[in-house]
Order: C-alpha cells, then structure tokens, then sequence
C-alpha cells in the first residue's frame, strides 16, 4: 500500500531520465548548481536553457508538473525581474515612459537572471521528479560514505532519513483524522481573532505530539528486539547500479561545461 | 546514537514535514508560512531536539519543495547555525520565555544567511532582502511561540525526548 501512495513529488515512469543512478543524478545536479553561474551572454544562457529543455524532453514529464512546481515562487520570479529590468541604467534606452525609462542592459540582465533561476528550479524539479525519496537517500549515504572517516554518522542519517520518509504519510493520516476530530467537537481553526486560532491549535498538536512519540518508542524496541547495532555489517535490500547511461549523463555535463566556457564573455 | 534517540530525531522530523504539508495551507488565512518552523522553538526546551528539526528541513527542503537542492546548503545551514548558537545561549539562560523570545529574533537576525543565497542567485539587494525575509521568520517564530508554551505546559518537552 505504501508503495502505491503519492508520495512528495515523485512521478514514477521508465524514461532515460528515471533510470539514472540517484548517485549520478545527484552529482548531476549539484554540479549543475554551479556550472550555471558561468553562463553571462546570450549565447551561453541559450545553451543552458536548450540543455534543460533537452533533459525535461528526454525525462517525459508533463509539463503541467514543472509549471506546478513554479506556483509557489512565481511572484519572486516577477519581482526579481522587474527589479533587474527596472533598477539597472546601463547601455540604450528601449521604452521611455517619461518618469520610467527601461535601459537595454536591465531588460538583458532581467531575462538573464530569471532564466538562470528557471533552469535551476527545472533541474532540480526533474530530479525530485524522476527520483523516488528513498532512492535519493540511498544515493546520498553512498556519496557521503567518505565523511564516515572523519566520524560523521552517515548510516545513522541515512537511516533516519528513511525512517522519516517512511512515517510522514502515517502522521499525514493521523494529524488529518485528529484535525477531524477537533473539528467535529467544535473547533474552528479558520475563524475569530487571532488568540482564539492560536489556542484551537494547541488541542490539535498535543495528542499529535503524544502519539508521534509513542511512535518512536515502539519502533525503537521494535528495533533493538530485531538485534538492530548500528551500520555495521548491514547489508542492503536495494542495490544500486552504475550504468552506461550514468556515464553518458555526466560526460554530457562536462560537454556542457565547456561549452559554457568557451562561450561566456 | 542511542536507537530511541534515533528513532524519536527520525520521527520529528517527519512531523515537521507532515505539518508543514497538512496543517500550512488552513491555518492563518492571509499570513501564509511554514507553521512547522514553530518546531525550531523545541530546542528552547531540550537541544536534543535539534537534529530531528535539521533533519525535517533537510527532506522537506531536499525532496518537497520545487526550489529543492538550491536551498539546501543555505536553508539547512540557517538551521544548523541559529540553533547551534541558541544552545550555546540556553547555556547562560534558563527562563523558557526569555529563550523563546531570543531564539525568535535570533532566528530572525540569521535570516541573513538566507537573504545572502538570494543576493547570489537572484542578484537580489542584500539589504532589502533581509528585511522582507526576516519579517516572515519573525511573524512565524513570534507567532508560534506563545502556541509552544502551552503545549510545553501539556506536554513537558524536556522530559518527552529525555525519557527516550
């Protein structure tokens, strides 16, 4: 039943793109983070724009996801470039207004800045996107195993990190059925003066919090009675697997680059 | 690590997560914000809760939001550094509503971190940046932190992970 529920953003599907390592699209994508800070001219916020196009084409999701995703930061992505359009007086005047003017470097610069942010909110998006959570993690505590020798408690992160991922559906349902609850004694969460919501929120997180932590307990014995000790000698259910797709992904990412690099100003 | 602190960090951070996906989008009409960051103000009551709130702004930064990864080395840092310093100072204080109410403008203050990531990406004014950042931590921590001084009366948070 887990396995069938929505679950964070995943989409699941068998594209190129879903069947990467999470360990190669992870590298993927926090290289990505900085390669995109050298792009400065047309030319090279075009290939960064063609890139990602690419990649959101190969993935085979839907627009409608990604378009989505952008809802939350849309107003920041106006106001970021109507400030750099606005704000910056360098190059030709393009549109006089009389109290306005627009110059050619703002509108340059506000384009500029609002693609590098939709090619980085994009890339990201495909990765949560094509990645199931638990396999992200599984990637990450492998790509972090070096930091276990400087003492960091990767497996135990990595544990957590699944622990968490596995409970929050459980405590969605439960925060739900006690916010009925209340609800259905007479609470209102949406109504009055502010003082009245704040205190209709506190008889719906005490029996959240009291059951949250009977949760914990009883999965940590849970996990001592099955001899759970730590890292150690623990062997893995799901395996992963290096492809000669996971090369292709990142040769790609070096092409690109050095594209960029021999492209910017 | 203790498997029960294990388990009890892990199972915070999935509340931290289950709230700010359930209870965010009804809670206060026009004030929108992440109720879940109130959770920051455990740590006012036992550090130990500060690795479960890192790690529920990790998965839920990680792997929930749309600005995802960009925000992960900056928004997990803001967390680390803010609480690591709250601690230090819950060292000298022991008054629960003076900690609650240092902690809120201490976060508010290290909204910088966040306002600086923005300078970076987004080429955003440092100092305007801050000010409309900081206003929307402010809101959220001085909001919530009456709500955890009621539930601390209930549920007496220092005992609940120390029994653990």
């Amino acid at each position: 039943m887990m396995e069938k529920m929505i679950f964070g953003r995943y989409i699941p599907g068998d594209s190129f793109v879903h069947k990467l390592d999470p360990r190669a699209k992870l590298i993927f994508v926090f290289a990505f983070i900085f390669i995109v800070f050298f792009a400065n001219n047309a030319v090279t916020y075009g290939l960064l724009l063609a890139f990602t196009l690419l990649i959101i084409f190969i993935s085979r999701i839907r627009l409608y996801f990604l378009i989505n995703g952008l809802k939350p930061i849309v107003f920041l992505m106006i106001f970021t470039f109507l400030l750099h359009t606005l704000f910056t007086r360098e190059g030709a005047v393009i549109l006089d207004f009389g109290f306005l003017k627009i110059y050619e470097q703002g509108l340059k610069q506000g384009i500029f800045i609002s693609t590098r942010f939709l090619v980085l909110v994009f890339m990201t998006s495909i990765l949560t996107l094509t990645t199931s959570p638990i396999s992200i993690t599984d990637g990450l505590e492998v790509l972090l195993n070096p930091l276990k020798k400087l003492k960091a408690p990767v497996h135990e992160l990595a544990l957590m990190m699944s622990i968490s991922l596995r409970f929050i559906p459980t405590l969605m349902d439960e925060t739900d059925k006690i916010m009925k609850a209340q609800m259905a004694r007479g609470s209102d969460l949406s109504a009055g003066p502010l003082k009245d919501r704040l205190k209709a929120v506190v008889p719906l997180l005490v029996p959240l919090f009291v059951s949250a932590f009977k949760r914990a307990e009883d999965l940590a014995t849970a996990m001592e009675v099955r001899g759970y000790r730590g890292g150690e000698g623990r062997t893995r259910y799901r395996q992963l697997k290096w492809d000669y797709r996971d090369t292709i992904c990142l040769i790609s990412l070096v092409v690109l680059t050095a594209l960029l690099v021999f492209y910017r100003n | 690590m203790k498997v029960k602190f294990l388990a009890a960090s892990a199972i915070i951070a999935a509340l931290y997560i289950a709230v700010t996906m359930l209870v965010a989008p009804i809670s206060f009409g026009q004030v929108q914000f992440r109720i879940a960051e109130m959770f920051n103000h455990l740590v006012a009551f036992n550090p130990r809760y500060m690795l479960g709130v890192v790690l529920g702004v990790l998965i839920s930064n990680f792997l929930f939001s749309s600005v995802g990864p960009i925000d992960l080395i900056f928004g997990v840092g803001h967390t680390v550094v803010t609480l690591g310093i709250f601690i230090i100072i819950c060292k000298f204080v022991k008054n629960i509503w003076t900690r609650l109410i240092i902690n809120t403008f201490l976060f508010t203050f290290t909204m910088f971190i966040i306002a600086f990531q923005l300078n970076i990406v987004l080429e955003l004014p440092f100092w305007e940046t801050w000010l409309v950042v900081a206003a929307g931590e402010f809101a959220v921590l001085a909001i919530s932190a009456p709500i955890m001084y009621l539930l601390n009366k209930r549920l007496n948070f220092k005992n609940l992970i120390e029994s653990e």
